[in-house]
């Protein structure tokens, strides 16, 4: 190592200090702190997991739990196994729920920020601010304060779709009216998130692209459907597969309203509204399944990553270019 | 169309070119505008009247809230001065604003550390390391809450606001990578003039780097801080004494509990602390805005 102080004045004496190859071992002093917070905090934990998921570690056998193999995840995909049951519907309803909310979030943004970016509406800047405060509201907060709002017999909802002479909906105690309920709830929450990244694109859109697009003759559709588009299809992207990752595991938009009800006839592990994150949670907290919410990370887990590793090769937006 | 473009211009041609641009809207152009106002006006109305019904609810002192009003009929401050008085309110806001200032801080501090490296440095695992970071940490961390559970407990570490913190403290590969495209921005040239001068790494990283990126900074610190106050679940965990609650588990039990009676009171939480949240996010979001975009467009 260079003796000089901070080893970058090294690097300056061999000349043009960005053409070298040699490694710089600081660098790894500057990442220490994350290293070391990953390491214990996310990559331990992982791997206690999967430990776990290869055990029968449960409530009946928390003090002589031992190595079970794969039974688990046989048991997963087992017709004939209670698990199954539990396991498959869950899934389905996990795949509608983060590609239905994601895809209606992105394009309520969309709308919202092509109607908002036209520079004749001078006050589009306090329309945004409006709308977005949803984002700014805490979650947690705002998806307790619509369970309460959407309460069959006090809600405030229902007492409005009474005046436009609607009944009462029973939106937390049917399965068809929970799941609308959650995505209706999240597309409120979430929408404001996907105007802004839009808005944003839309705005990083150079704009001789379009002056040279008026100057060959092309029509406001044309530029619309030929530049803006793609355009801010491509600029999002990289922003929008992490969102369908949060969607798959958004536990907070989902148990919060809902508790994952109604509850299923079948079984008592996993309801209608449950996706697989809150019925891992759920296995852990109330049943003490230990082993079978593992399984369930795991899977959980595996195809999370493989999207995202799918759509970051597509994108390539995490390469490095060296 | 334009088709001048070609023409050499002369200073008359282009105030001419000015006036253009400033001319009425066609009537295509009006009718567009007044289309997208009321739509707009209408998703804003939508978006506003589930929070006016809470605020609505949190000024109503009798709690019946199926009685569809405006305007409750007698309003009052009840709900407010009960929160105050019958619950720890103040102690949960105060214990989410120390975990939430805490970890943002130690967020951005060990965010930059290593997007400064992963931007600026060479060295083994800078290809593929944040990658498989990434993807490592797509696994949310409360999936592996026995894990951490049982951990803790091995530590003795449950019920401690600061075992909480660290849990949620550790490093975000995600965050790491969003700060480094907005590093990768910085042009290089600025270090390069620093080296000549006889910078080292550290003044480079302190002196150049950071300041320029305070936009990216300011949004990785306000996410970490929205995170820590939306965040509910590994706090039930290990929290369990009412005196070490956040202000989510606080707020959570005030509606799951008795619920029909504490709606008012959990209105009332709800508008008191979600409107300064709001607000510095309101005051903030330009940055967030661009941060996020920058962050996102390939340099």
């Amino acid at each position: 190592m260079s003796t000089y102080p901070g080893n970058s004045a090294g690097v300056f004496l061999n000349g043009s200090p960005f053409k070298k190859k040699k490694t710089n071992k600081v660098a790894y002093a500057y990442m220490s702190p994350a290293i070391l917070g990953i390491s214990i905090l996310s990559i331990a934990p992982i791997l206690y997991t999967v430990y776990i998921a290869f055990t029968n570690y449960s409530a009946i056998h928390f003090l002589n739990f031992k190595w079970v193999g794969i039974q688990n995840f046989i048991a997963l995909f087992d017709p004939h196994d209670p698990l199954e049951s539990v396991f498959i519907p869950t899934l389905i309803w996990t795949f509608i729920w983060a590609i239905l909310t994601t895809l209606l979030n992105y394009f309520a943004g969309l709308l919202l920020a092509v109607l908002l970016n036209n520079r004749h509406m001078k006050e589009a800047a306090v329309y945004r601010a409006i709308l977005i405060i949803p984002w700014a509201v805490p979650s947690l907060i705002s998806i307790l304060a619509w369970q309460g709002l959407l309460n069959h017999d006090y809600g405030q909802i229902n007492a409005l779709l009474h005046v436009f002479g609607i009944p009462r909906i029973d939106w937390l105690g049917s399965p068809f009216w929970a799941r609308f309920a959650c995505i209706m709830v999240n597309l409120w929450a979430g929408f404001p998130y996907m105007m802004t990244v839009c808005l944003g694109a839309l705005q990083a859109v150079p704009q001789e692209i379009y002056e040279s697009a008026s100057i060959d003759g092309a029509s406001r559709w044309q530029s619309m459907r030929y530049i803006t588009v793609p355009e801010v299809w491509k600029i999002t992207l990289p922003l929008v597969i992490p969102s369908f990752a949060f969607n798959f595991n958004n536990f907070n938009a989902v148990y919060l309203l809902t508790g994952g009800g109604p509850p299923r006839p079948t079984n008592p592990f996993a309801g209608y509204t449950d996706i697989l994150a809150s019925a891992a949670y759920k296995m852990t907290l109330t049943f003490d399944k230990y082993d079978w919410a593992a399984a369930i990370s795991i899977v959980l887990f595996v195809i999370v990553g493989f999207l995202t590793w799918v759509n970051m090769k597509y994108t390539r937006a995490f390469e490095e270019v060296d | 169309m334009s088709t001048n473009a070609g023409q050499v211009t002369l200073p008359f041609d282009d105030l001419n070119a000015k006036q253009l641009k400033m001319r009425k809207m066609t009537s295509n152009e009006r009718v567009m505008l007044w289309v997208s106002r009321i739509v707009v006006w209408f998703i804003i109305l939508l978006t506003i009247i589930p929070m006016w019904f809470v605020a609505e609810a949190s000024f109503n002192p009798t709690n019946s809230y199926f009685s569809l009003s405006i305007i409750p009929s007698h309003p009052s401050f009840y709900n407010y001065s009960y929160l105050f008085h019958h619950t720890q309110f103040m102690l949960w806001v105060r214990n989410s604003l120390i975990v939430g200032l805490g970890i943002g801080f130690g967020q951005v501090l060990i965010t930059a550390g290593s997007a400064f490296a992963f931007s600026r440095m060479r060295f083994w695992g800078r290809k593929y390391g944040l990658m498989t970071l990434i993807i490592l940490q797509m696994f949310p961390n409360f999936l592996a809450l026995p894990a951490i559970y049982i951990g803790l407990s091995k530590l003795n570490a449950i019920n401690d606001l600061w075992s909480y913190m660290l849990v949620l403290l550790g490093g975000s590969a995600f965050n790491i990578w969003l700060l480094k495209r907005y590093f990768d921005t910085v042009p290089k040239e600025l270090d390069e003039a620093a080296l000549m001068d006889g910078a080292n790494s550290w003044q480079r990283f302190t002196r150049i780097i950071l300041p320029l990126s305070l936009p990216m900074l300011v949004v990785i610190f306000i996410f970490t801080l929205m995170g820590a106050f939306g965040e509910y679940i590994l706090a039930g965990t290990i929290l369990q004494t009412p005196g070490n609650y956040t202000l989510g588990l606080g707020m959570y039990g005030l509606i799951s509990g008795q619920y029909a009676k504490n709606w008012g009171e959990f209105a009332a939480a709800a508008l008191l602390s979600a409107i300064p949240l709001t607000v510095i996010f309101g005051l903030l979001q330009r940055f967030i805005a661009r941060g996020l975009v920058a962050g996102s467009v390939k340099g």
